[in-house]
This record gives C-alpha cells, structure tokens and sequence, in this order.
C-alpha cells in the first residue's frame, strides 16, 4: 500500500469532502483539529481513520472528569518513590527514574510523527483545555524535577473531539481548526453502511434506512439513534433473518436503536 | 484584498480574532483552497468559526458578499434578514395576542399568499399583521402565532406554523447570545461546599495520618489514605414558565444549560411554575395540569440543605399574587401566592429569586406591586451573571436574613 500523504477517508471510514478539508487544514497549518458532533457520527472514529490511511501510530488520551492537564504531561510518582526508599531500592536516588510520562509527552518523545487523539475533551474541568494552550502551541514543556525540557521533535498531529457538554474557552478555540460533523444524509449514510458490510442486500438496506430516518425523524424521541447504532441494528436485522418487507410494520429488535423506555413508547404509539 | 471580506463577517456577528484572520491568509499562501470556491467556503469555515451555531452566520455573510457569484430563485437571506431582528424586538406582554383568533386556511391558499406577499415586500418588518417578520400576527414569519400560515427559520416553540421553509443547513444551530453561557457556569462553580463525609473510596494520600503512621512504626513506612473531598451542594431550580416569560427563554435556556452541563453538584432538581408557586410544581415548561408534585410533597422529600434558585418575572397582578383563590392555572389549597413564597421561604432559607426584567428600586408602581412584595420576602437578583454571581455568594453566605 502507498503511503498518503492527504486524507480521503480509508475503506471503512466515509469522510464528507468539507471534513477531508478540515484534515488537511489542520496537517498543513500545523494546528489541532476539534471535532464536534452528535454522538455517533464518528467522531473518534476519525482519528484511527486518519491514523490508518497516513500509515502512522495513533495515541489516544482519554478523558475523564477527573483528569487533569498535568497528566498528559508527566506524573511524578511520588508515592511509588517512598515505598522504594524504604528498601533501598536500586535508581532511588534518580528522580528521573519516577517521572511517567502521559500521552502527549509519549507523542512529543517519538521519533516519528504521531496522530494524538484527545478524546472528549469536553468531559474534564472547564479549565482544562486553557492549561493545556503552552504545550499545544509550542509542542514542548519543562519537567520540573529534573529540571528537562520535552520537545516534539516532529509536531504530532493533533485531533481533538468535544461532545459540547461544556462550552471550551476562546483563547482554546482561536488556536484550533474546526470541523462539526453532521449527521450524515441518506447518500452518504449508504455509503458509511457499505463501508462496514460486505455483502448486505440492497432491499434489506433500503428499508432499514428508511425506517431508521423515519425514527429519528419522530420529533418527541430525546435520543436519537446514530449511525454505530444503525450498523448494530443492521447486523442484529441480518443474523435474524429478517424479512426486509416487514421491517417498517414490526420494527424488529429495535431496543438496538432506541435505548430509552419513554422514546420506545413513542416510537411504537407512532406506528400504529 | 479581503479585508473588506474580514469587515463583512465581523459586522454580521461573527467574533474573530486577528489570530484567526492571519492563520486564514497563512492558509491562502500555502494554496489550500486550491483555487476552488468550495474549498475556499470549507477553509474558511474550518479556520474562522469555532461554533456550530455560527455557521449559519458565515454562510449568510458569504451570501451577502459573494451574491454575485450565486444564483438563486427565492430570496432566502433576504427573508433571513428580516426575521433576523427578533432578538432585539424584545418583550411581548400581552399574552392575548398569542390565542390564535383566525380559521385555518387551505394550505395552498397560503402558500400562494407568501409569494404574493414576498414581491410586494421590500423591507424589514417585526411585529406587524401583515408583512413577513416577526412576532406579529401575519401569517407569514418566524415565532407567529397564526395557526396554518407559513413559519420561516423556525426556532422554537410557537407551533403555530404548519410549515417551516429554509434552506441552511445549520439555522437550527443558531443561537444570538448576548451572554455566554461559559460565564453562567463560571459563575456556578462558586456553588461549592466540599466534604469528606460522604461514601466514597479511600483514594487520596492522607499526610498527616501518613506521617502518624510511620512515627507510630518506629519510621517504619504505612501509608494512610482517605476519602477525596466532594460537592455536597444540592440544588433546586424553579423556572417560572408564564407567558410573560416568553422573550426571556433563551436566557433561561442557557441558565438551565449551564447547570445541566455542570456536573459537580450534589443533586439537581428542576421544576416549573406558573407566575408564582402556589400548591404544585410542574415537572415540565408546558406546566400541563396533573403533570405537577404537591408543593407540600417537596418540602417532606427534599431537605432545607437544597439551595433554590427561583426563576422569574414576578411581573403578576397584586390580586393573582395576594388573593386565597389568585391562581387562575391550578389550585391555591387555601393559601394565597404570597403566603405560600413565604412558606416556601421559611422551608428553604438558603433560597435565591432571579429576575430578567429586575427592576430595582423602580417597584413603587402598581404593577410592580407582586414584584416588590416578592422580594420582601426573597432575595432578588436581575438575571444576568453578575446577578447570578451576587445571588451565589448570597446562597453561599450561612447568613440567614431577618
């Protein structure tokens, strides 16, 4: 396989041509990448797709709401150090020898270019993406014990997803190129399918989908079904043996796309 | 020689920085829009708005300076820019206007009328009967409240329109804030009181039991730990979802946003009322009748530890507010408005009142009178987040008032 250099989507990941754009954008400027979207629309997805198609390793941070700027940086295990001078282990005395590494100094120390992926960025502190503004925009950040500086010999690139559960500051945003994917249309939904099956029947797709925007069309329903959820209730649809012309009446399996008991109620009142 | 460009993004609303401007040009020089239209819309969207709510912005100001280049049938930013000014037409306070007076027409009647009604228009009109804008009462428009006439751009709530026309893509995103909602939860982070005395695991390196420990050993090393510190506040928003209330949603959509998104509280409870609490609060805005829970009921289940925000206009008439059979959307149980708030108030005395059309001293007036008595009772702030940031500091302080 050739070796790109430009994104265009791999063969299971369907990349709309403004997010192809936004990828190259983004590698060309040297700039982070935040995603936003719906959920399921790929968001993480993107990032091992990018990873995949550029023949380059992928790092992944994963956020939490507990997790901190400093921790993709370095840890200093303070506590792993004390135990160890208890019994005069061997390396005590090198301070060195306790600074971890997270996943941003992991990607600066490569000695290949990397893709970082901060995943759900939007989970962590509201602070948390202003702490982290230095290291983004200079790729380097000074170790305090050991009195080092960690550089990125070759810049990462870096890919961001939010989840917009809290609102990122401006001075983060003013640095970043920005991408929100929406949800995809019926075309482009087809060809995302057909990316992940192999041999699945164009009848048993066309009323699968139809019923599927016939769902997320229902103005009352609180969560709508996504694309991850679409292929599972396709794969549930296929191992079923389901008759595709039966689909749209009896709504088979359908706890696989919609997951909350109010919005069953009112999927299954609006198909009477 | 796009700075003229750069002028007309700025003045239709779009907050962008040098930075961002200077990495666009950067782009440019590098060939990234490769000669290409599309691509230049794409690479410009990607690098100047970091918000899916102003793509809408970038897409109508791309319209109005490149409208040479664009061919099109219906005049869609045009009609944009009419409907555009809602947020600035501001209060509609006679809750009349919005029962819906007309006999549905035939759909095809109206739609004929809309066109009619668009080549004769050539400007801009809010409020009216009978131009295409908004507010009014003409058929034509966004947030109308004729039944069966044709809804632009639609936003919210009305439900009067049968038919939404539009063509961009990312209108439903839009949102005209003059306030940031990040400031709202800035602001909710002050709501703070932290406390080890909840069941959690023991996961944070305890120094001082760690150091009694290990003297206790002889320097031997053990090491302690203990429960990490938690938000114990629980808090209960009261939204008043009244008529009156209508042009303030946004702003109270935001505050219900940024509380929804902050997760470091306790517990958050959220119920609706009607201009004043009376016997029930509503769990939902519709504050549909039987959809409620006995006012009595809260106060036996949720503690006076829960910090109340309440929500409001207080903008009622002094006979709904201080008469034992004022409520005119629910039952009263006997008590009037004003003493049920000061039931209210006596059960939560950690209880703030947020007001959008706070008036200040300016109570003297006769319709102001609920206004004035209500904050007698409760601590009155304007909605805005400094009013939110002084109420906070008030639910915080241990200070009960007199």
């Amino acid at each position: 396989m050739p070796i790109e250099t430009k994104f265009t989507g791999t063969d299971t990941y369907v990349a709309s041509d403004d997010l192809m754009a936004a990828v190259e954008v983004a590698m060309e400027l040297q700039k982070p990448l935040l995603i936003k979207g719906e959920p399921g629309t790929g968001k993480t997805m993107l990032a091992e797709a990018v990873a995949k198609s550029l023949n380059k390793e992928l790092l992944i941070w994963n956020i939490k709401s507990t997790t901190k700027a400093q921790d993709g940086l370095y840890i200093y295990d303070t506590i792993q150090r004390l135990y160890d001078s208890q019994f005069g282990e061997k390396g005590v005395d090198d301070i060195a020898h306790y600074i971890k590494l997270g996943k941003l100094g992991e990607a600066f120390k490569k000695e290949e270019q990397v893709i970082l992926l901060i995943d759900e960025i939007d989970k962590a502190d509201l602070e948390f993406p202003n702490d982290l503004l230095w290291e983004l925009d200079k790729m380097e950040f000074y170790i305090n014990e050991t009195k080092e500086t960690v550089k990125a010999k070759i810049r990462p690139i870096v890919i961001i997803t939010s989840n917009a559960e809290k609102e990122l500051p401006d001075a983060f945003l003013r640095r970043c190129i920005f991408h929100y994917i929406t949800f995809p249309g019926k075309d482009l939904m087809r060809q995302i399918v057909n990316a992940h099956f192999e041999n699945l029947q164009e009848h048993l797709l066309e009323q699968a989908i139809k019923t599927f925007y016939w769902i997320r069309d229902i103005r009352d329903i609180r969560k709508k079904p996504s694309t991850s959820e679409l292929i599972d209730w396709l794969r549930a649809l296929m191992i079923g043996g389901i008759e595709p012309d039966t689909i749209q009446k009896k709504l088979p399996y359908l706890g696989v796309l919609v997951k909350k008991d109010e919005d069953l109620e009112i999927v299954k009142q609006m198909n009477v | 020689m796009f700075t003229s460009f750069f002028y007309t993004l700025k003045s239709s609303g779009l907050n962008i920085s040098a930075t961002e401007w200077l990495t666009l040009m950067e782009a440019l020089d590098k060939g990234l829009a490769h000669s290409s239209f599309t691509d230049f819309y794409y690479l410009c969207r990607t690098v100047l708005v970091k918000n899916e709510g102003e793509y809408d912005k970038l897409d109508a100001a791309f319209l109005e300076y490149f409208k040479n280049i664009k061919e099109e049938k219906l005049d869609m930013e045009q009609i944009d820019k009419w409907l555009h000014n809602d947020a600035k037409s501001g209060k509609l306070t006679n809750p009349e206007l919005y029962k819906d007076t007309r006999t549905k027409r035939e759909a095809v009647e109206v739609h004929r009328m809309f066109r009619e009604r668009l080549n004769e228009q050539n400007s801009e009109h809010n409020g009216g009967n009978y131009w295409i804008g908004t507010g009014g009462g003409s058929e034509f428009g966004k947030n109308g409240r004729v039944a069966g006439g044709i809804q632009l751009g639609n936003e919210a709530g009305m439900k009067t329109a049968f038919a939404v026309m539009g063509e961009r893509r990312y209108k439903d995103f839009r949102r005209d804030t003059k306030l940031s909602m990040r400031q709202f939860q800035v602001a909710f982070r002050e709501l703070r009181q932290y406390s080890r005395k909840l069941d959690l695991p023991k996961t944070e390196l305890d120094i001082d039991g760690t150091i009694d420990s290990t003297c206790n050993q002889g320097g031997y090393l053990k090491l302690e730990f203990e429960q990490p510190r938690k938000n114990t506040v629980k808090l209960m928003l009261l939204f008043d979802s009244g008529g009156s209330m209508y042009p303030y949603s946004e702003l109270c959509n935001q505050l219900f946003q940024a509380v929804n998104k902050a997760n470091h509280f306790k517990d958050v409870k959220t119920f609706y009322f009607h201009n004043c609490i009376y016997a029930k609060l509503y769990k939902t805005p519709e504050c549909l009748s039987g959809d409620w829970i006995d006012t009595q009921w809260a106060f036996r289940n949720y503690d006076k530890e829960y910090k109340v925000i309440i929500i409001g206009d207080a903008g009622m008439a002094p006979e709904e507010f201080l008469d034992k059979n004022g409520n005119y959307s629910g039952p009263n149980n006997g008590l009037s408005g004003h003493e049920w708030m000061q039931l209210f108030r006596s059960k939560y005395p950690h209880s703030i009142w947020l007001n959008p059309s706070y008036h200040g001293d300016l109570t003297k007036l006769y319709w102001m009178e609920s206004e004035r008595l209500i904050k007698e009772i409760v601590d009155m702030y304007p909605l805005t987040v400094d009013g939110l940031k002084r109420g906070i500091k008030k639910l915080m302080s241990n200070q009960q008032r007199s």
